[in-house]
């Protein structure tokens, strides 16, 4: 018969060669060129959903970031000796991972308006675009003007210059979401009737998705600069990018790459049956199933080991243990993971120079949180089982951890098997959220095939789908350890 | 071998012992007796700590048992114990449940532990039951594999606590006839138990119990034949 005992060091041993399987960095967002650990680099942070100044793309079935700022990017890089690493996040994550340190520099199409200026501080403009008015191809007519905006729903992204922008027109709606496709996912599916949009990239959208149109109106003072970010007070960095920018300035090369980027960014044509779709874009979540299944993998372990811990510390007569075990479980409880997950990622690294990768932040996030959970999961298995089984094992002779470990906890898991198991599922659903620091997890992945084909249902439909079966896979498994560890019940 | 000095316990403000002084020799069989509410549960549960005692003393092999510094771990392997839900551990095996305790506390390999457990089993009647799980058994089979998983640990002090009171009654003489093999064994014994007959067959002494003192002790013969106290009689003529 198989036991648990004998499962755990299998798991263990599944769990390391996972890790060591794993790139270095355990950071999936970094491309960097290959090269020794001595070798300087620079880390730029950029939100790659912006064609054409930032976009992926799938080169040999694997994502690439590409577009006008990478290049900008590289040049800068080269100019100053340095191998550049990309990191991708989403917008509003930007100026947190910079303050924080994560990142060297921010050049993702960012307008250095006066309120970033008080957190970040901004190179020379390299780029001036103007502002569009994206609407659907029908409705292109109703907006020749900005006052036919009056009182009209208008979807934007997320911490933009855009949303600005909109916030200005009097009476507007503005819907604000996390990222261009989800802004012209807006559009499309009529929940607003027109967006604000950077002209390049609307041109963009325009090109490749049919239906869609820019509309005479014009926003007024829509000159929108953009400049590079630095960490504020890093002047010699600042001096630098400046020599590149003015370099380039020189010989008009931001614009012949913004008009190569668009060029590039025409390119993918997404299949429209869904499963040659998903065998397209197999690389993209063949990457985005593995670091969801580690992180749940690891979450769960963790987060059983932590629990166990704190249901222990939870029933011990010693009081202050049972007030710490209380108070934490009901704080992990309590407070939403996304908020959890920010403060441990972004919270600790600008206040205590607490520095986690952002796997390392997803794991402890996700541990801790299912910890609290498991914790009360097992309070509840321990309470389960008769007091005379303790009374029997310490009557033998047994001291009472050794009398929990092998008496007691053994069958209030067993006891509680279902509710550990619907926990688990719970953990694989929800390490979805750590997309929003930038793990390239299946979600995360899923939102790249989103931007890179313009396509609003399939890469989620099948990241559902992906989702689903995993998450079918492993209540199969419990269900089998149920039934294994039921051995004793048969009569 | 065990000596109790005016043993006290209260839950709360109920006064469950109010003073038991008693002694208890090697090779001994100690019958307790009494009502139910009258202790005697209690007093054996103290025996070994299972309850912590509010007041007085106990002794064991000449060392207080009581004291807060004294390791009651390596006191309780000395002093077997007997429960009257059994109390078997429903995950393990019998053989398992039986092995458990010398393989881990007290060194014993764990062929040495099997080839002992076996030969307990063979001594109670239960050798083919080695490999089944305690859903399987009946009330008396899991009585005796309880008792075997007491001697397993080689203990000088069997503390048995209304040993029969769950069975069915067709399985308290399976129960009982292990218990006598033992007593005649030589081993020395508490037994709390409201089987009378079995007490004055096989008890050297009888200790009656009732409001949380010992009320009347002595010979079967002296407690049975003879009670000196009205509490005692009263008691008697209800059970027998």
């Amino acid at each position: 018969m198989l036991k648990v005992k004998r499962l755990i060091p299998m798991l263990m041993a599944l769990l390391i060669l996972m890790l060591a399987l794993y790139p270095g960095h355990g950071q999936a967002s970094t491309q960097s060129a290959s090269g020794t650990s001595e070798e300087k680099t620079i880390k730029v942070g950029l939100s790659p959903d912006f064609a054409p100044y930032e976009f992926l793309m799938t080169v040999d079935g694997k994502s690439k970031v590409v577009g006008s700022d990478v290049m900008i990017a590289e040049e800068i890089a080269k100019d100053m000796g340095v191998t550049l690493v990309i990191e991708q996040m989403s917008f509003d994550s930007l100026i947190p991972a910079l303050q924080s340190g994560r990142i060297d520099m921010i050049i993702s199409g960012m307008t250095p308006t006066d309120e970033r200026r008080q957190n970040v501080d901004f190179s020379d403009l390299y780029y001036t675009s103007r502002q569009v008015i994206l609407t659907r191809a029908a409705d292109v007519d109703k907006y020749k003007t900005m006052d036919a905006l009056d009182g009209e729903q208008i979807g934007v992204q997320t911490g933009s210059i855009q949303e600005e922008i909109a916030n200005g027109i009097p009476n507007a709606q503005v819907t604000a979401v996390k990222t261009i496709s989800d802004v012209v996912s807006l559009l499309t599916s009529d929940r607003v009737n027109a967006a604000v949009f950077e002209g390049p990239v609307a041109e963009s959208q325009v090109k490749n998705r049919p239906g869609l149109a820019i509309a005479e109106a014009v926003p007024e003072d829509s000159d929108t600069p953009m400049a590079i970010a630095v960490q504020k007070g890093n002047t010699e960095l600042v001096n630098e990018i400046n020599v590149t920018l003015e370099r380039l300035r020189a010989t008009d090369a931001v614009d012949g790459f913004i008009q190569q980027a668009n060029e590039l960014s025409s390119g993918d044509t997404a299949p429209s049956n869904i499963f040659s779709f998903f065998w397209k874009y197999r690389g993209f979540y063949a990457d985005g199933v593995q670091y969801t299944l580690l992180l749940s993998a690891l979450g769960v372990l963790f987060g059983f080991i932590i629990g166990l811990i704190v249901a222990i510390a939870r029933l011990s007569g010693v009081k202050i243990l049972k007030w710490i075990a209380v108070a934490y479980i009901e704080v992990l409880r309590g407070t939403p993971m996304l908020v959890q997950l920010l403060i441990i990622h972004f919270g600790l690294a600008s206040a205590f120079d607490i520095k986690f990768t952002v796997l390392q932040s997803g794991i402890l996030t996700l541990s801790l949180n299912s910890s609290a959970y498991l914790a009360e999961i097992f309070r509840a298995g321990i309470q389960n089982v008769d007091k005379g089984q303790m009374e029997a094992a310490r009557s033998l002779g047994m001291p009472r951890g050794m009398a929990l470990r092998t008496i007691i906890i053994p069958q209030a898991i067993k006891g509680v098997l279902p509710a550990i198991g619907n926990e688990f599922v719970v953990i694989i659903k929800e390490s979805s959220i750590v997309s929003f620091i930038g793990v390239a997890d299946l979600m995360f992945q899923a939102n790249a095939v989103r931007t890179l084909t313009y396509s609003g249902l399939y890469p989620l439909v099948i990241a559902a789908g992906i989702y689903l079966v995993m998450t079918l896979i492993l209540s199969q498994l419990l269900n089998l350890l149920e039934r294994r560890l039921s051995a004793g019940d048969n009569r | 071998m065990i000596t109790v000095n005016n043993l006290q316990k209260s839950f709360g403000k109920n006064e469950v012992l109010r003073g038991i002084d008693t002694e208890i020799q090697k090779g001994e069989v100690v019958v307790v007796i009494g009502p139910s509410g009258s202790g005697k549960s209690t007093f054996l549960r103290c025996m070994n700590r299972l309850e912590e005692v509010t007041g007085g003393e106990i002794l064991f092999e000449g060392k207080s048992i009581t004291d807060k510094k004294h390791n009651i771990d390596k006191t309780r392997e000395k002093m077997g114990m007997v429960f009257q839900q059994f109390n078997l551990f429903p995950h393990k095996t019998v053989l398992e449940n039986i092995t458990l305790a010398p393989t881990k506390l007290q060194n014993v390999s764990t062929k040495d532990a099997n080839v002992h457990a076996e030969s307990l089993l063979q001594s109670v009647g239960l050798a083919d039951k080695k490999n089944a799980y305690p859903a399987q058994l009946s009330g008396g089979q899991k009585q005796r594999i309880a008792i075997v998983r007491a001697l397993a640990m080689r203990p000088h002090v069997m503390l048995f606590d209304e040993p029969t009171s769950a069975l069915d009654p067709e399985m308290v003489g399976e129960v009982l006839d292990v218990m006598k093999k033992l007593a005649e064994d030589g081993m020395t014994m508490v037994i709390v138990t409201h089987e009378m007959g079995f007490a004055r067959e096989v008890g050297d002494r009888i200790i009656f119990m009732d409001g949380g003192v010992i009320v009347e002790e002595g010979t079967p013969e002296e407690v049975f034949g003879a009670p000196k106290h009205e509490r005692t009689r009263d008691f008697l003529s209800k059970v027998l």
